[in-house]
């Protein structure tokens, strides 16, 4: 039987000297649901995610996986309770092999050794990445970059997932890839993913729900089909998008 | 975590293969110049195994977590007088350092346990400043790391009570440290360190050496990770200075800053300092090459010319070249495995090799 889990913001904000990148921002999201966070650059995606993540500290409200706040936290507190991320900006551990790679994920969350060997290397098989286990991953190509950083988030077994751009530099093949792969994923994983990303194809036909930020609040949240017809999102979002 | 726990992490089938060869080439160039019964070719073999010690306990910190470690050699220092503090007999020291504190003075122990105690002294000073130090990363890590060698060094050269001061600490008695107890101690810190290394704590460190950020989110505390590092860094170090100073028998504080810091950081810097392999081949190859060095400035001393200190020079040099070109050492950062012989050999046979095959066949793509 498959556990049920709820992640919650409520009422986030977080300003930089003045600018608000994140303003009362709430969203509520299931295990085994896909959120898309869209929004122009620079509407505090990105913060948001670190903030949520523990990585920033937020200014005000409320961070919870079911009852647990985790905003007060230290970041390496935050996967234990279930919350893992990716970054937009690739991070992995360069010098290490792609095994070692998700065997981190694996141990962080305190997982025993042979036991996140065993995981990480079928998380490895099942993205493609197998017959490169041993291969450090500094020599990675781009896709197999992003491929790796999302192998090593679900050997951490979470409950949510952060995804952040997880499409950003690769091409359409290469993306349908990834839609293909991530489709199946909050059923198979039993996980609910949050996924940030320009690439509208791809939000349109992986997510069940839509949240729009703009300068940092929320201009729409909704079903897909509701939200792209939304006149604020349209302006906000597909004017930046034209340009 | 419990040691039971410590061995089954480590991935053995892989990559045992390491310590197994780093320990054949060691306990074979041992044997050989044990059966060659040189005294001057023995003496280098020590004092290059002891040597040995310290680049592998340095490399414990400094190679897993990417932060220069000038503080090092620092606890090789406190492990080399605490050591010699416990093994010498209370008239010895009453007669050698009379200006001792006399609960130093009367404190005795065995030789093996003297040493054990000299490195447990080095890992509490160690356990007792590094926590806020470990924080600290990159040129500001670094930075504080040096002044703290700066402040060991003031304390072992000016404490008179403790360490004679700026005078030369003298040991007296027989030479306790022995050409077979030197290579028996390297074999276990060979071990010790490569456990370490594959272990989930070690892999963690090595992680957050590579991305801080990454690793933090993936649910590592670096400073957690470092610090256990850090302190068990001191503590092979304390070890190895106490081998050092029942061999050589007299020490200062000077035998413990920045000449012999430099030559450590050459030598782990030169083999690769990512890898337990790097640690031993750079300090194999240093050492080979001062010594060949110091016989030629021999040669030409008695050919008229003055050439003292070209050695050092040279070393200098190729750690710049070796800076500049391979930042990562002969090894590339990598361990000696069995998979990486058979690379090397011509005979490789292909097929045996799945992971190169693919990569081939995806070049040819
Ligand atoms: N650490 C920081 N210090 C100061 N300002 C910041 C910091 N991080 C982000 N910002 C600012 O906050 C705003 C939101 O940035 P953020 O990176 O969250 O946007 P984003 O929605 O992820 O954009 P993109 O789609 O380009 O990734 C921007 O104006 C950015 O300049
Ligand atoms: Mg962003």
């Amino acid at each position: 039987m498959k556990s049920k889990s709820t992640f919650t913001v409520k009422a986030l904000c977080k300003s930089f000297s003045g600018l608000k990148a994140v303003d009362d921002v709430s969203l509520r999201l299931e295990t085994g649901e896909i959120l898309g966070l869209i929004g122009p650059n620079g509407s505090g995606k990105t913060t948001l995610i670190n903030i949520m993540t523990g990585m920033l500290p937020k200014d005000s409200g409320q961070v919870t996986i079911d009852e647990h706040d985790i905003s007060e936290m230290p970041a390496y507190k935050v996967p234990s309770y279930g919350l893992v991320r990716t970054y937009q900006t690739i991070r992995l551990f360069k010098n290490l092999s792609c095994l070692e790679n998700a065997v981190i994920g694996a141990i962080g969350v305190g997982i025993k050794r042979r036991e996140a060997t065993r995981l990480a290397a079928e998380l490895l098989e099942e993205l493609g990445l197998g017959y490169k286990m041993d291969l450090p991953a500094q020599g990675l190509t781009f896709r197999d970059q992003r491929l790796l950083e999302i192998a090593r988030a679900l050997a951490a077994k979470p409950k949510f997932l952060l995804l952040d751009e997880p499409a950003a530099g690769l091409n359409e093949e290469e993306t349908d890839e990834l839609l293909a792969l991530l489709k199946p994923m909050p059923e198979n994983k039993n996980v609910g993913i949050i996924i940030v990303d320009h690439d509208m194809r791809l939000i349109m036909s992986l997510c069940n729900r839509l949240h729009v930020l703009n300068y940092g609040k929320t201009i729409a949240e909704g079903l897909p089909e509701d939200v792209r017809k939304n006149p604020e999102v349209v302006k906000a979002y597909l004017g930046s998008a034209a340009s | 975590m419990n040691m039971k726990d410590f061995i089954k992490d480590l991935d053995f089938s892989r990559k045992s293969s390491t310590v197994v060869f780093l320990i054949a080439i060691l306990v074979l160039i041992g044997a050989f110049i044990w059966w060659l019964n040189i005294p001057f070719i023995e003496d280098i073999f020590t004092n290059g195994t002891i040597m040995l010690i310290m680049v592998l306990g340095f490399q414990l910190f400094m190679g897993n977590s990417g932060i220069l470690n000038w503080s090092y050699v620092g606890y090789v220092g406190i492990g080399a007088f605490a050591s010699a503090i416990f093994s010498m007999t209370p008239a010895l020291k009453a007669l050698q350092i009379p200006t001792m504190y006399p609960f130093l003075i009367s404190l005795h122990l065995p030789f093996p346990l003297a040493l054990i105690a000299g490195a447990l002294v080095a890992m509490i000073v160690a356990a007792l400043v590094a926590w806020p130090l470990m924080r600290l990363s990159d040129s500001v890590g670094a930075i504080t790391q040096f002044a703290l060698l700066i402040v060991i060094n003031v304390l072992l050269s000016q404490w008179s009570q403790v360490t004679n001061g700026p005078r030369t600490f003298t040991l007296g008695g027989t030479r306790l440290t022995s050409f077979w107890l030197v290579l028996g101690v390297a074999v276990l810190v060979i071990i010790l360190v490569y456990c370490y290394k594959e272990s989930s704590l070690g892999l963690k460190l090595r992680a957050t050496r590579d991305d801080r950020y990454a690793a933090r989110s993936s649910g590592i505390n670096f400073v957690a990770v470092r610090y256990v590092a850090y302190v068990a860094s001191a503590g092979i170090g304390g070890l190895a200075g106490g081998l050092y100073s029942h061999y050589i028998l007299s020490i200062t504080a000077a035998s413990f800053y920045l000449n012999e810091l430099f030559l450590l950081l050459s030598m782990l810097v030169i083999g690769g300092s990512m890898s337990v392999s790097g640690a031993f081949f750079g300090t194999l190859l240093v050492t080979l090459l001062r010594q060949g060095l110091r016989q030629v400035e021999l040669f030409l001393y008695k050919t008229g010319f003055e050439a003292s200190g070209s050695a050092e020079i040279v070393v200098a040099i190729i750690l710049i070249a070796f800076l500049i070109w391979r930042p990562n050492g002969i090894t590339g950062g990598r361990e000696l495995t069995w998979q990486s012989i058979k690379r090397m050999l011509p005979i490789a046979s292909e097929k045996k090799d799945p992971i190169s095959n693919n990569l081939k066949k995806e070049e040819k793509a």
